[in-house]
């Protein structure tokens, strides 16, 4: 075999190339076709028609749901680092043990619905919270705002979604070797701000990383919304499954996914921008050659 | 010399993990501007000696004293110490100039006071040029000099330098050794340096803290470790040596004597560490065995030579001496006397100053 490099290389990386197009490039492309389509009384017809954009742009619905889900994204997906990071680092640094990691991950051996359920238990006016708080002397009738709304809709968010997000810390923070969290320490940093010093700096695109998966998952839940949310805590992500499972407009649920694809792209910029205007996002510079 | 208080002192410090011992009964002090080396095999608890004066680590009983003052329950950033780490520990984040400034920064040294230090810093460790380098465009050898410059800007009262060219090869780290001692000199801290490589111990140090398992074997100027070992571990792990087994034969004014089993005498002018009685082993340097009589040598074995290795400057001998004893011989090489040849029979001779006398197993 007498393949030049260049040829080998994309021979090699086909297969992955392959994958990405059949089950991720293709199928976003046949929904951003779809966004362009009519839909009338359950059929969708061929079309190039923006109505689909303008109209949901124009929805003072789609701008509350979407700001709630914005919201709650990111402040569930903020909560859900803030308490990731911690156990990140005791999880790589402090305990190395694996057993702990497994323990968090067995979590998600528990359905999703159940948890959802479980904290409407918690949450409802005869649940936990409410009869502690009763028995206490703190309220005299039992608070209702607990379920059916955002805090709901984000503590079972945050609850179902740390997991997921400690994983993401656990394997960015993985990658920074703990001499250079001694070394911060050693030349006068305290805990903290050898975190935000070092570890953020280095850990920062991971970090990130854990945050927006974490935002794009949530924003996109609609399953806890539905259950949880009540009339105030509705997001994007229930109003687009409900164009593609009740009212069959394909077409206006296909806009307003790349509508959110979209508001997903602009708070990924602003993060990385707030990231750099702190200083703890900071672009690494290519490797050079070394020299002698 | 002005008496000094030292700057570290350790007293009684023992480390536990769980229930491993990993120091016990740890003693020592070190004075202002000294290089003492902790030398000792991987294990020994050198590293961890190194990081309870970092702070890293507590310990478990007694007190250390830095510059004076009982450190314990003080964190790494409150310590008077800088290390500087095995495999460097940069930061990759940053370029040359604020890894170096990073510890300035973070007192919160103005500005310009920073640049200054930091390029006068830079220039000690002649990398003026590379400031504004990333750390992944440095080579092993300058990496080790940022590391060094990063400690040393902050003006520690003492350096700490774990093992800090392991990582190097052969030839760069010998060049990094004269730039260390230079560096020494030019800044005049106290070093600390952790290595399980006697030869660095003994090219750099004012005095090596030799360690085993945990313990502090012997604390000693390096020719006087090396000349005078006070246990078999220490003749065996600085440099190469000759050991028999003998048994005490005389102690008098002059020396004591030990014999083999076939009759060889072995007298040393050495005064031993401890008591000797019964057994006892003799470390003998293959250096200090020679071929030709001085005026004043009273010592001489005969035996018959099995071997011989020639590395240009020196040749190695092996002479077995009576009934299969061997003794290493190591010879300078020379035009001038002529040397035994394998399967020849050989005199050798020795002083009794190089006669070690060890208590036996």
């Amino acid at each position: 075999m007498k393949a030049p490099r260049s040829s080998m290389g994309s021979l090699l990386a086909a297969p992955a190339v392959l994958y990405m197009v059949v089950f991720f490039v293709v199928p976003s492309l046949i929904l951003f076709v779809y966004s362009f389509w009519t839909a009338a009384s359950y059929k969708i017809v061929p079309d190039f028609v923006f109505s689909n954009y303008l109209n949901s742009l124009m929805s003072p619905l789609f701008w509350t749901v979407t700001i709630n889900a914005i919201l709650i994204g990111l402040v569930t997906a903020s909560i859900t680092l803030v308490l990731a990071i911690p156990v990140g680092y005791y999880l790589v640094y402090v305990s190395r043990s694996q057993v702990i990691l497994y323990l968090i991950l067995i979590t998600w051996f528990s359905s999703y619905l159940v948890r959802i359920y479980a904290w409407r238990t918690l949450l409802g006016t005869s649940g936990v919270l409410n009869t502690i708080l009763i028995q206490a002397g703190i309220v005299d009738t039992p608070v209702g705002v607990f379920l059916f709304s955002r805090f709901a809709v984000a503590i079972t968010l945050i609850h179902i979604y740390l997991p997921f997000c400690i994983l993401l810390v656990v394997s960015s923070l993985s990658e920074i070797r703990k001499d250079i969290v001694d070394a911060a320490r050693d030349l006068g940093a305290s805990p903290l701000g050898a975190f935000f010093r070092v570890i953020a700096p280095n850990a920062a695109s991971g970090l990130v990383g854990a945050f927006m998966l974490t935002f794009v998952m949530v924003a996109g839940d609609y399953v806890t919304p539905q259950m949880l949310g009540g009339s105030s805590g509705q997001t994007t992500g229930l109003l687009i499954a409900d164009q593609f499972r009740k009212t069959g407009n394909w077409p206006l649920g296909a806009a307003q996914a790349f509508l959110m694809f979209l508001v997903s792209i602009v708070i990924y910029l602003a993060v990385m921008g707030i990231g750099r205007a702190t200083g703890l996002v900071v672009k690494r510079r290519p490797a050079r050659k070394a020299g002698g | 010399m002005t008496i000094r208080a030292p700057v570290i002192e350790i007293t009684a410090a023992q480390k536990m993990f769980g229930s491993f011992q990993a120091l016990s009964d740890i003693n020592l002090s070190i004075e202002q501007g000294e290089i003492v080396t902790l030398l000792g095999p991987s294990g020994c608890g050198k590293t961890t000696l190194m990081r309870l004066l970092a702070g890293f680590e507590a310990v478990t009983a007694g007190t250390i004293r830095i510059d004076g003052k009982d450190c314990a329950g003080q964190p790494p950033e409150r310590r008077p110490v800088n290390m500087v780490f095995q495999r460097y520990a940069l930061f990759p984040h940053l370029d040359v100039f604020e890894n170096v400034a990073f510890g300035l920064k973070v007192k919160g040294t103005p500005k310009a006071e920073i640049r200054e230090r930091v390029q006068r810093m830079l220039h000690i460790v002649q990398l003026d040029s590379f400031a504004n380098r990333y750390i992944n465009e440095l080579s092993g050898g300058q990496s080790q000099r940022v590391a060094l410059a990063r400690a040393l800007v902050n003006g520690p009262k003492v350096l700490l330098l774990d093992e800090p060219l392991a990582a190097l090869d052969l030839k760069i780290r010998q060049h990094m050794l004269v730039e260390m001692k230079r560096i020494h000199a030019e800044t005049g801290a106290t070093f600390v340096y952790v290595t399980h490589d006697q030869d660095e111990a003994m090219i750099l140090s004012d005095r090596v803290v030799l360690m085993e398992k945990g313990r502090i074997v012997q604390v000693d100027r390096p020719e006087t470790m090396y000349a005078a070992p006070k246990s078999l571990f220490a003749a065996k792990f600085l440099g190469e040596t000759n050991l028999f087994e003998a048994a005490m034969a005389s102690d008098d004014a002059s020396g004591m004597t030990a014999v083999t089993g076939s009759g060889l005498r072995f007298h040393s002018s050495i005064v031993p560490a401890g008591e000797l009685r019964g057994k006892a082993i003799v470390s003998i340097r293959p250096e200090s065995f020679r071929f030709n009589r001085d005026n004043d040598t009273t010592q001489s074995a005969t035996g018959q030579v099995e071997d011989v290795i020639f590395i240009g400057s020196r040749s190695f001998y092996t002479i077995c001496l009576a009934d299969g004893v061997r003794a290493r011989v190591q010879v300078q090489r020379s035009t001038r006397t002529s040397l035994p040849k394998p399967g020849e029979k050989a005199e050798i001779f020795w002083d009794s100053e190089n006669v070690v006398i060890l208590p036996g197993s």
